[in-house]
C-alpha cells in the first residue's frame, strides 16, 4: 500500500477540497504526493488513485502519462530538466544538456545516474524563451543556464547545497518539490 | 420535411436537414462522401483524426466536418469542389500513414479496411517519408480476444470513446503525448468488458484484432448471412461470416431500432457450437446403440408410443416462433396434452399473460426506443449487463441523456455508476413494490423512485426481469406499479426466444397471443383455427412435468432444445425424472449432457442452418436466413413436429414456412390485451429472517452449451465459481473473504471461495447459475432462491474432505 498511515490521511485531506461528484479532479495532486514519497509514481500508485477516485488504472495512467512532471520510472533525488526546444536550442541548450550528462554521470540514452542521485530529462519547453537556454532542477527555475553554470549547480547539489532558483520557492529535493505541488505544504516566498 | 429544417448548399447542391445534423451527415444525404476515421455516428463528435476538412465559405480555416454543425445558408465546398480541402486530405493522409507499416498482406483487417479503401480513393498513392518507421513489439495482448498492433494505429480515439461512452468500461485510454502517444490498457490490467470486442468492429485500421479470427480468413474468402443472435432475448442484428462452411466470425450490424451498432462479446465470439464436437446429424436409437437411423423409421415408432402414452414436451428458450407454434398446436391438437413448457421455474403471472399478449401487440409493449428516451427507469429483478447486454447498453445511453436510473436487485449491477441501487433481499422485491405503488412520501428510495415515474408523463419504464416472477405477486405488482404511474411495462425474460415461446403457447395454460386455455372464448378463438383443443384442463409446468415422469406418470418425455440437467433449478429431480421416463426423445443440435438417458435423439438444425423468426424482449420478430445448409439430415424442429403428426396420422395443416407463417398469423395479430386486474391487498411488514437467502442467475459467460468450443472468451470473461456474502453476514459467521465455504441447503451441498463484499444485499448470497466448479441447480429444489447455511470449510480436513466430484455436481442424486 503507497496510501496508509500518515499518507492515507494526507490523501483525504486533497479528495476533501472537491465535491463529491467531482473526485477525479484530485488525479493530479494525489499523483505528485504519490510521486512525494516513492520519488516517482508507480505502478501501485496509479492503482490506488485509480480506487480512491473510483475511476480505472488506465484513466489515472492517461493523466500520468501525458505530463512529464510525472516520473513513471525510477527516478533520482534531483531531476534537471534541460528545454533544448527551439529558442535554447539556439542559445547552446545542446551544450548544457551535454554538460548535465558529463556532470552527474548519466549515460547517454539512459536517465538515471547509478549512484541514483539525478535524473537528466530533455524537456519541450518550460515557458521561459527570454532567459533561454532554460534548466528545471527539481521544477525550480534556473535562467540563461552555461555548461559551467550547469556543473557548478550539479557540484553544489552533490555537496547538499539548494541552489536558489532564478523566482519562486527552492526545494531541496524532487520529492519535497512534489510534495509542494501536491498543496499540501505552505509554500515559502521567494 | 424535418424538424426544425436547415438548408444549406454542399459542392452546389441544396439540402434540407434537421437542425444539430453534423456537414459530413448532410453530405451523405447527398451522396457526397467525405473520408473519416475517428467520426462515428453512434460516438460523440471529437474531430481526432483530421480526415475530413472541408472549406466553409466565410471561414478562413477549413473545417473539420464531423464536428460542425449545419447552418442556414451554409456553403460547403468537400474536395469534390475545393483544392484547399483537398490538398489538405491528401496531405493529411499522408501524415497518418507516415508510422503505418502498410502490411496490408498479413493484416486481417486488408480487404476491408477504410484506411486502406480511403488511402487509395483520397490519398496522395505516395509517401515522401524516408525515416525510418516508429515500430512497437506486436501484438499486446489487451485481453485474450483483443490484440493491439500499436504501429497501425492513427489515434483516432474510436475504441477509447467507445469505452468511455457506450459501455463505460474505460479500461482503453491514450497514454503519453504527441509522437509517443498510443492507445493503452494500464500494466497488469485486462480489458476485461462484456463489450470489448465492439472496439475492434469500430477500429478503422487493423490495430484492434480479435484473437480468434486472427490470420483466420481474408474478406474475399467468406460468405456472408445477416442473422440474429440467439444468446440471449436482446435480439441483435449479426452478420455471421462463413468460410467453406464454418462460422468463422461474427459482426454486429447496424438496427437502431435494436442493438445501435453493437453486440456483446458472448454475441461476438461464442460461434463454434454448430461445430462443437457431439453435433449430431441424423436421428439416433438407443436400442442400437445410439447408430443413426432415418426419419422414415424412428418417426413411426415414435407415434406409436405417443398414440398409447402419456406424454410431457420440455423446450429451451433457442427455437423460433415457427418451431414453437408447431409444438403448441401439435401438442393441443394431435397429441392431446397441455404437459408442456418452455420455462424452468418462473411463474410470471398475469405480467406473464400480458407479456404473451404483447407480442401480437406492438403498441403497448416496451422497445428500446422507449427505453432510451425514458426519463425514468425502474429495474426490478433484472441483471441487464449479464442477462440482456444490449439492454443494459440502452439504459446507460438512457442515463447519459438523463434518465433516472433505480434498480431494485439483490446484487449491484453494472449499472452502479449511472443508477440509484437499492440492494434488495431476494423475496423481498415485493415490499418495496409495494410501496412505490402506494407512492409513500420521504426521502427514501421507495419515494424517490414513485415520485419520478408518476412525473415521466407516461414515458416511464418498469422493467421486470424473470427471477422476479418467482414471488407469486411479484411481477403482477411491478405490472401494478406500471398501470398506477401510467408507466410502460416490460417483463424481460433471458432466453433467446422466450418470449416466442410465451407467444406461441409453449405453455401449460396459455393458447397463442396469451389467449387463456381457461377461459372459453380465449380458446374458441384458437380453436377455430386450430380445430378441436384435445384437453382442456391446465397442464403441468417444467416442475411438475419432472415429478410427474419421476413419478412414473409420464409415458414418452421430450426434451427439445433443452438441458435440463444444468438448466432446471432442481438437479436432483431432473435427474430422477430423466432416469424413470419409460421413453425420452432428445430434440437437440448435439448430444450434451442427456446422452446417458436418451432413447432416441431427434437432429435440430441450429439457428444457422434454417429459416424462420425470433421474438426478442420487447416481443419484436425478427427474420433470420440460414447462411449454410442445414448438416446431414438435421432439419428445422418444426419440419420434425409436422413429421410426427404426419406419423400418427394427423396434419399440422401447413407444409411450407409460408403456410405455417399465414395460420400464425392470424393468431398473433393484434388483439385487446387482458384487463390487469389490480390482485395486490398490501403485503405488511417484511419479515426479516434471521437465516441466509441463497440466490443465484446465470452471468453472461458461463459453461452454458451455447458458449462450447469459445475458449478465447472464456479465458476472457469466465469466472470459476465463487459465493458472495455481505460483510455484516460474514463477520456473524466468522467468515474472511476468500476462504473456502461450504453451501448447504435443502438439496444439497458445495463448496466454493467466499467474496466477502458490500455489492450483494444483507442477508443474502449470490452463487453463479452455472460457472465452472459449481452447477448451482445442485443447491436448488424448483426455484432459483433457497435457504442456505454457510460455513468455513474445516481446515484440518483438508482439500481431501472435498472431492472434485462433490464440487462439480453436488451431492450424487
Amino acid at each position: 500500500m503507497v496510501f496508509e498511515g500518515p499518507l492515507r490521511a494526507d490523501a483525504d485531506s486533497i479528495l476533501a477540497r472537491y465535491p463529491e461528484d467531482h473526485r477525479r479532479s484530485a488525479v493530479m495532486p494525489l499523483l505528485y504526493l504519490a510521486q512525494s514519497v516513492e520519488g516517482s509514481v508507480t505502478r501501485e500508485a496509479l492503482r490506488e488513485i485509480g480506487a480512491l477516485l473510483q475511476i480505472t488504472t488506465a484513466e489515472v495512467e492517461a493523466v500520468a502519462s501525458f505530463y512529464t512532471m510525472y516520473r513513471l520510472r525510477p527516478t533520482g533525488t534531483h531531476v534537471i530538466s534541460v528545454c533544448t526546444n527551439l529558442a535554447c536550442k539556439l542559445r547552446g541548450a545542446e551544450a548544457v544538456f551535454e554538460a548535465a550528462h558529463e556532470a552527474t554521470g548519466v549515460a547517454h540514452g539512459a536517465e538515471l545516474s547509478d549512484d541514483g542521485l539525478f535524473t537528466v530529462h530533455e524537456e519541450e519547453c518550460l515557458g521561459v524563451c527570454d532567459f533561454a537556454p532554460a534548466v528545471q532542477i527539481n521544477f525550480c527555475s534556473h535562467d540563461t543556464v552555461s555548461p559551467e553554470r550547469m556543473r557548478e549547480l550539479v557540484a553544489g547539489l552533490r555537496a547538499g547545497e539548494v541552489p536558489s532558483p532564478a523566482r519562486g520557492p527552492a526545494f531541496d529535493s524532487f520529492k519535497a518539490a512534489s510534495r509542494a505541488l501536491a498543496g499540501l505544504e505552505e509554500v515559502p516566498s521567494a | 420535411m424535418p424538424v426544425d429544417p436547415i438548408t444549406l448548399t454542399i459542392d452546389d447542391k441544396e439540402v434540407t436537414v434537421p437542425k444539430g445534423t453534423l456537414i459530413i451527415r448532410a453530405a451523405e444525404q447527398l451522396g457526397i462522401e467525405i473520408p473519416r476515421f475517428c467520426d462515428h455516428p453512434y460516438l460523440a463528435p471529437a474531430g481526432a483524426c483530421r480526415q475530413c476538412y472541408v472549406q466553409v465559405e466565410g471561414q478562413g480555416k477549413l473545417q473539420t466536418s464531423c464536428t460542425v454543425a449545419v447552418a442556414p445558408g451554409m456553403v460547403v465546398r468537400t474536395q469534390n469542389t475545393s483544392d484547399a480541402a483537398r490538398q489538405a486530405q491528401v496531405a493529411n493522409l499522408e501524415f497518418l500513414l507516415l508510422n503505418h507499416p502498410l502490411d496490408c498482406p498479413i493484416c486481417d483487417r486488408g480487404g476491408e479496411c477504410p484506411l486502406q479503401d480511403q488511402a487509395l480513393a483520397f490519398g496522395p498513392g505516395e509517401s515522401r517519408f524516408i525515416d525510418a518507421k516508429r515500430v512497437f513489439p506486436k501484438p499486446v495482448p489487451l485481453s485474450p480476444l483483443v490484440g493491439l498492433d500499436r504501429e497501425r494505429c492513427v489515434l483516432c480515439a474510436r475504441c477509447t470513446r467507445f469505452c468511455d461512452e457506450i459501455s463505460g468500461d474505460r479500461f482503453l485510454e491514450l497514454f503519453a503525448r504527441s509522437a509517443g502517444e498510443r492507445v493503452s490498457i494500464a500494466a497488469g490490467e485486462d480489458f476485461r468488458s462484456p463489450f470489448s470486442g465492439n472496439t475492434i468492429q469500430i477500429c478503422p485500421v487493423g490495430a484492434l484484432t480479435a484473437t480468434p479470427y486472427r490470420f483466420v480468413a481474408r474478406p474475399f474468402d467468406l460468405t456472408s448471412g445477416d442473422s440474429v443472435c440467439q444468446h440471449c432475448s436482446a435480439g441483435c442484428n449479426v452478420r455471421v461470416d462463413v468460410r467453406r462452411g464454418e462460422v468463422v466470425r461474427v459482426l454486429a450490424r447496424e438496427n437502431p431500432d435494436v442493438n445501435d451498432a453493437w453486440i456483446c462479446d458472448k454475441g461476438r465470439f461464442a460461434y463454434r457450437h454448430a461445430d462443437a464436437p457431439g453435433r449430431i446429424t441424423t436421428p439416433l436409437i438407443r436400442d442400437r446403440g445410439l447408430e443413426p437411423a432415418s426419419f422414415g423409421e424412428i418417426l413411426p415408432w415414435l407415434a406409436e408410443r405417443c398414440r398409447s402414452g402419456r406424454v410431457a414436451f420440455l423446450t429451451g428458450g433457442r427455437l423460433m416462433d415457427e418451431d414453437y407454434y408447431a409444438l403448441s398446436k401439435l401438442a393441443r391438437t394431435v397429441v392431446g396434452t397441455n404437459d408442456l413448457d418452455h420455462r424452468r421455474a418462473f411463474h410470471g403471472g398475469l405480467a406473464e399473460v400480458v407479456a404473451a399478449a404483447a407480442v401480437t401487440d406492438r403498441e403497448r409493449s416496451v422497445t428500446y426506443r422507449d427505453v432510451e428516451h425514458a426519463p425514468v427507469i425502474l429495474l426490478v429483478g433484472l441483471d441487464a449487463e449479464q442477462e440482456v447486454p444490449i439492454l443494459h447498453l440502452r439504459i446507460r445511453k438512457a442515463a447519459a441523456r438523463g434518465a433516472k436510473v433505480f434498480v431494485v436487485h439483490p446484487r449491484r449491477t453494472r449499472l452502479h455508476d449511472v443508477a440509484e441501487h437499492l440492494p434488495t433481499r431476494p423475496g423481498h422485491e415485493v415490499f418495496v413494490l409495494d410501496r412505490i405503488r402506494e407512492g409513500v412520501d420521504g426521502e427514501s428510495f421507495e419515494a424517490r423512485a414513485a415520485a419520478a415515474l408518476r412525473g415521466a408523463g407516461g414515458s416511464g419504464v418498469v422493467l421486470v426481469g424473470e427471477r422476479l416472477a418467482e414471488h407469486p405477486l411479484a411481477a403482477d405488482l411491478a405490472l401494478a406499479v406500471a398501470s398506477k404511474t401510467g408507466s410502460r411495462f416490460g417483463y424481460v425474460t433471458r432466453r433467446a426466444n422466450d418470449r416466442g415461446a410465451l407467444g406461441a403457447g409453449v405453455h401449460p395454460s396459455l393458447l397463442p397471443g396469451g389467449r387463456r386455455l381457461g377461459v372459453a372464448g380465449e380458446r374458441a378463438e384458437v380453436e377455430a383455427v386450430w380445430g378441436s383443443i384435445m384437453a382442456s384442463e391446465d397442464g403441468r409446468d417444467a416442475q411438475e412435468i419432472l415429478q410427474a415422469c419421476a413419478d412414473r406418470l409420464v409415458d414418452v418425455l421430450f426434451v427439445i432444445g433443452a438441458d435440463p440437467l444444468r438448466d432446471h433449478p432442481d438437479a436432483a429431480l431432473t435427474r430422477r425424472a430423466l432416469a424413470n421416463v419409460g421413453t425420452l426423445v432428445v430434440q437437440s443440435i448435439e448430444l450434451g449432457d442427456l446422452e446417458p438417458f436418451a432413447s432416441v435423439f431427434l437432429p435440430a438444425a441450429p439457428a444457422a442452418e434454417k429459416d424462420g423468426h425470433v421474438t426478442d424482449w420487447e416481443g419484436r420478430s425478427q427474420r433470420i436466413r440460414p447462411v449454410r445448409d442445414a448438416l446431414g439430415i438435421s432439419r428445422p424442429d418444426w419440419e420434425i413436429f409436422a413429421g410426427l403428426a404426419a406419423a400418427m396420422g394427423s396434419d399440422l395443416g401447413f407444409e411450407t414456412l409460408e403456410e405455417l407463417h399465414e395460420e400464425m398469423a392470424s393468431l398473433l395479430a393484434p388483439r385487446a390485451m387482458p384487463e390487469r386486474p389490480n390482485v395486490w391487498a398490501g403485503a405488511g411488514p417484511p419479515q426479516w429472517l434471521d437465516d441466509l437467502t441463497l440466490f443465484t442467475y446465470p452471468l453472461l459467460v458461463d459453461e452454458g452449451r451455447l458458449s462450447d468450443g469459445a475458449e478465447e472468451l472464456k479465458a476472457a470473461l469466465e469466472d470459476p465459481a465463487f459465493a458472495e456474502m455481505h460483510p455484516v453476514d460474514a463477520e456473524k459467521r466468522g467468515l474472511a473473504d476468500g476462504v473456502d465455504v461450504r453451501l448447504t441447503t435443502a438439496a444439497g451441498d458445495a463448496t466454493v471461495p467466499l467474496r466477502v463484499t458490500e455489492h450483494v444485499a444483507a442477508g443474502s448470497v449470490f452463487v453463479p447459475f452455472n460457472q465452472p466448479g459449481l452447477a448451482a441447480n445442485s443447491l436448488l429444489s424448483g426455484r432459483s432462491t433457497a435457504s442456505v447455511t454457510v460455513a468455513a470449510v474445516d481446515e484440518g480436513s483438508g482439500p481431501e474432505a472435498v472431492p472434485d466430484a462433490a464440487l462439480a455436481t453436488g451431492p450424487a442424486a
